[in-house]
């Protein structure tokens, strides 16, 4: 099973790369990576340039584009730029963390779903039938009513609780097909338990299929998170792209200040544009059907 | 007949659906931390109305008392008091739900149609200018961020270019006007949904004419696209008459299961725009806390997401010989 | 004069790796009402050359020569407007894998009532029903399935709605690639026992194209063996069986067990076919000829008649 593993994960590089989508995905998601990476920077040049409490003795409110401010300053007089590379980090931490936690409840109950069979996999496909129908964004306006302002840890939390449905969905399919493959049937002869069964033999070949999935929920997670954000239901302490929507829209500067409005809408679109082109790419290296002729055989 | 017994199965499996979330949601309302009376009653009202208020919601009454009274009063429509307007919760929804279902049934409807019909033309021209503009153009529309957006939309169409209103359904001069018709009144509604039908449709067309597009391709590959051909039939009768309606169902099925997703995009569109829809009363009543309201929204919202389902989910069936047989 | 008139056809396809010679130099004539069996292994080019009739190959698919007479007219010069009038009216084709052949959208009545009125203009739909009807009672498909859809029809009705879709025009060729191949035998021979009969009744011609020579032996009149794009025997059907010449025939033949007689040890043929991008110089067969010579490797071998109406592409047969 595992012996040319890392011929194949070679040969999918090849093909990776060789597909334009994926390539503008990768260099896109880079660019985002590297404002997250420097958004320590800013406050560490001035700490007028501090995204959250950043006050600029001189400017009060919000302004246009300047020398010292790229791109210009909130009402309060923050510094615009260094909200964006907030932002990115934000950005990256709640959609890989959700993304992580969704794969791995998805993955664990699409095993145990697939592999228990019959009655425990019926009461979990029902719950995930559930689930999958409920529009999340709603279900987290209703738990904050209920348990007050989220804090962005219980938002990502949230958010992996209903985005594992889908992922589990195709883990179960997998397992099923593997369940009955001889080499299960072996072990299971050589007295292995059923823990062992599903942690040695099936996770591993069911994980690489799981990464995948992985692709997709970074985004549905980031722009769920936006969209709280934007509706007033993030975390305050916390500075994302949906956050700075909400400023620019409440304080009502939505007309007066597209250096305001426009950047971190951009930002949010185009990652989940980057992320979609990666996940299209991941496809076609795991669909052979999807290859376009003249890729590597 | 089979379609029929399909739509029986499928509505009594929603109706055990929104059963469990009825009851989680009871269950959440009545076990969160925090008094749970203090939900359901307006602490502002008078202490006699509070009283009458508790008894028709059994708020004195033992759990699973309680839970029976919850089931009664949902079924006779009693949502309790909204703190924020101090009406019967159910009169608001009930004035909410068919301005939400306008808006979202119409975008749905259009982007479908566009995604199938541009869609398909986007594969005829499969690899020319025409297919590479329309497919980058689906891809970035449908990655937009829709309250991004929407802000755009209206600070270009609505306040530099004055087309449209900036917000709301209705201008409200028209409708107080005794002289105005209903067909005044119809073109007021319409003036001011095209914003944000506009932004639901953006957001949601680039998804189905991209799966429509590859629909296409992987039906033109198909057997009886070969004997159609071999029948001597045009290529027009051949894309329309026997390969799209053979692509169009995985669009169909695509619909249905991003309904979740287009109604949190119906909740957006309609805060934004200040659509009275339900969506919007959510998000407004759970930041004024305006628990009654907040909770039968949201029910009322979990409703219509299934039973749009349920019409997918019948509208593919009927499309489909191989189901409904 | 013949119906069909092939000479020096070849055909070819435009792949990754170059250009694959699928069908090279055929020539064949059939006389209206009879029928001619082509059999070969799969990658023979037969579905090629029986796609290339029709004039229904893929994109990468060039005709690079040849001339294809029917009924007087060259197939091969007509505008794509044209050649539609001819399909399905004057030659229609069964397809290999006829499973997934009728629309799973659309009723059975009404594909083949769609064939019949698209041919003929001034049909409306119940004259075209009354005429579907007539087919299905032709080809024994119960009266109450009409209206079914493609799904629910058993394998072997689903052949036969094929079949009669195939003479709803009344055409006078048919081209049945691989009717038979996903059913079971039973159905297999009822299936072959009808296609002779309505052969009969309507004097259709037929060009059936199987790599089951035992199938084509059944039905058909003449039968031409293809062997890696070639035409490398042709002759009537008595002739053939009795007198194998080319050693590939032979070894057809010999490769199948025979009901009746002493009993023989199967001969599996060994070797591959050539590669087609780059074809050998000589004969084609070669490598896997016990009989080869050094002069067949070097030049290609002579269209030979060895037999009354039967011809060989050997340099050795005799």
């Amino acid at each position: 099973m595992r012996s040319g593993w890392s011929d194949r994960l070679r040969e999918n590089w090849v093909i990776f790369r060789q597909n334009l989508l994926g390539k503008i995905g990768m260099i896109l998601l880079v660019c985002f990576g590297l404002m997250a990476i420097t958004s320590f920077i800013p406050p560490l040049i001035d700490p007028m340039y501090d995204p959250m409490t950043g006050v600029d003795p001189e400017i009060i409110s919000s302004t246009a584009p300047s020398a010292r401010h790229w791109l210009g300053t909130d009402f309060m007089g923050r510094d615009i730029l260094s909200q964006l590379l907030a932002g990115a980090r934000v950005a990256f931490m709640v959609g890989v963390s959700a993304a992580f936690m969704s794969i791995f409840l998805g993955t664990a109950i699409g095993m145990v779903a697939g592999y228990a069979g019959r009655f425990i996999d019926t009461l979990l496909m029902r719950a995930a039938d559930i689930i999958m129908v409920m529009p999340t964004l709603l279900v987290v306006l209703i738990l904050s009513s209920l348990f007050g302002q989220l804090n962005i840890w219980t938002i990502v939390l949230i958010i992996a609780l209903f985005r594992w449905p889908g992922v589990s969905r195709v883990i179960r399919a997998q397992t099923l097909s593997l369940k009955n493959r001889p080499f299960i049937e072996a072990a299971r002869v050589a007295g292995a338990s059923h823990l062992r069964i599903v942690f040695r033999h099936i996770m591993p070949n069911v994980l690489p299929l799981a990464f995948l999935y992985m692709t997709f929920r970074v985004t549905s997670a980031i722009i769920i998170e936006a969209a709280l954000a934007f509706l007033g239901f993030g975390d305050p302490g916390t500075v994302s792209w949906g956050m700075m929507l909400q400023w620019v829209w409440k304080t009502g500067h939505m007309f007066k200040a597209p250096y305001w409005l426009l950047p971190p809408g951009l930002c949010i679109s185009l990652i989940t544009l980057s992320f979609y082109m990666l996940g299209r790419a991941m496809d076609e290296v795991l669909d052979p059907r999807l290859r376009k002729e003249g890729q590597a055989e | 007949m089979e379609l029929r017994r399909y739509v029986f199965k499928r509505l009594f499996q929603i109706i055990i659906i929104f059963f469990v979330i009825l009851t989680v949601l009871f269950l959440l309302f009545r076990l969160a931390p925090g008094d749970p009376v203090s939900r359901m009653i307006d602490p502002d009202m008078t202490a006699e109305d509070a009283r009458h208020l508790m008894e028709q919601l059994g708020l004195d009454q033992p759990l699973g008392v309680q839970y029976l009274y919850y089931i009664k009063n949902f079924f006779t429509g009693n949502f309790g008091f909204s703190f924020h307007y101090g009406q019967p919760v159910i009169r608001i929804i009930a004035d909410r739900l068919p301005n939400t279902v306008l808006l979202f049934t119409t975008s749905i409807v259009l982007a479908a149609f566009a995604g199938v019909f541009l869609g398909k033309i986007a594969s005829w021209h499969k690899g020319r200018s025409l297919d590479t503009t329309m497919t980058l153009g689906a891809l970035v529309t449908h990655t937009l961020f829709l309250p991004w957006l929407a802000l755009i939309l209206i600070w270009v169409f609505a306040y530099k270019l004055g087309w449209f209103p900036i917000n709301g359904m209705i201008s409200e001069e028209i409708w107080l006007d005794p002289n105005a018709g209903l067909w005044l009144k119809t073109l007021d509604v319409a003036h001011h949904m095209v914003l944000p039908l506009g932004t639901l449709f953006l957001i949601h067309f680039g998804s189905y004419l991209l799966i429509m597009r590859s629909s296409m391709l992987e039906t033109l590959k198909e057997d009886y696209i070969l004997t159609a051909r071999a029948k001597g039939l045009t290529e027009k009768t051949i894309r329309n008459r026997h390969a799209a309606p053979n692509a169009a169902l995985p669009v169909v099925t695509s619909v249905g299961l991003s309904l979740a997703f287009s109604i949190n995009g119906g909740a957006l569109t309609e805060t934004v725009f200040t659509w009275p829809g339900i969506g919007r009363e959510l998000v407004f009543s759970v930041s004024h806390n305006d628990y009654p309201l907040a909770q039968a929204s949201f029910l009322l919202i979990a409703m219509v997401v299934l039973l749009s389902n349920l019409v997918v989910d019948v509208l593919y069936a009927y499309l489909d010989p191989r189901i409904r047989y | 004069m013949p119906l069909l008139e092939v000479e020096n056809l070849s055909i070819g396809y435009h792949t990754r790796k170059g250009f694959r010679r699928a069908v090279e130099k055929v020539s064949f004539s059939l006389d209206a009402g009879r029928s001619l069996g082509f059999v070969g292994e799969s990658g023979c080019g037969k579905t090629t050359l029986g796609m290339g009739l029709l004039r229904l190959l893929p994109p990468n698919a060039l005709i690079t020569e040849g001339r294809v007479t029917f009924d007087g007219t060259d197939l091969l010069d007509l505008l794509e407007d044209e050649m539609r009038k001819i399909r399905w009216k004057k030659i229609s084709m069964i397809f290999q894998a006829a499973m997934n052949a009728l629309n799973p959208v659309h009723r059975v009545a009404d594909q083949i009532a769609e064939a019949m009125m698209a041919h003929s203009p001034g049909m409306q739909k119940p004259e075209a029903a009354q005429k579907v009807e007539a087919l299905f009672q032709l080809v024994g498909i119960p009266k109450n399935r009409m209206r079914d859809y493609p799904h629910q029809y058993s394998g072997g009705m689903k052949q036969r709605a094929i079949i009669a879709m195939a003479l709803s025009c009344r055409p006078k060729l048919i081209i049945a690639d691989e009717p038979t191949t996903a059913l079971d035998v039973i159905v297999q021979d009822q299936i072959l026992e009808e296609t002779r009969n309505l052969q009969r009744e309507f004097g259709v011609a037929i060009i059936f194209i199987s790599h089951d020579i035992a199938i084509v032996a059944d039905v058909c009149h003449d039968i031409g063996i293809m062997y890696a794009g070639q035409l490398v025997e042709y002759g009537p059907r008595t002739e053939v069986f009795d007198h194998p010449v080319h050693p590939y025939t032979q070894a057809l033949l010999a490769s199948y067990p025979a009901l009746t007689g002493p009993r023989a040890r199967l001969q599996p043929i060994p070797g591959e076919m050539p590669n087609l991008i780059n074809p050998p110089e000589g004969c084609r067969f070669c490598d896997r000829c016990p009989g080869a010579t050094a002069a067949c490797r070097r030049e290609a071998p002579a269209w030979t008649a060895v037999g009354p109406g039967h011809h060989a592409l050997c340099a050795q047969c005799r």
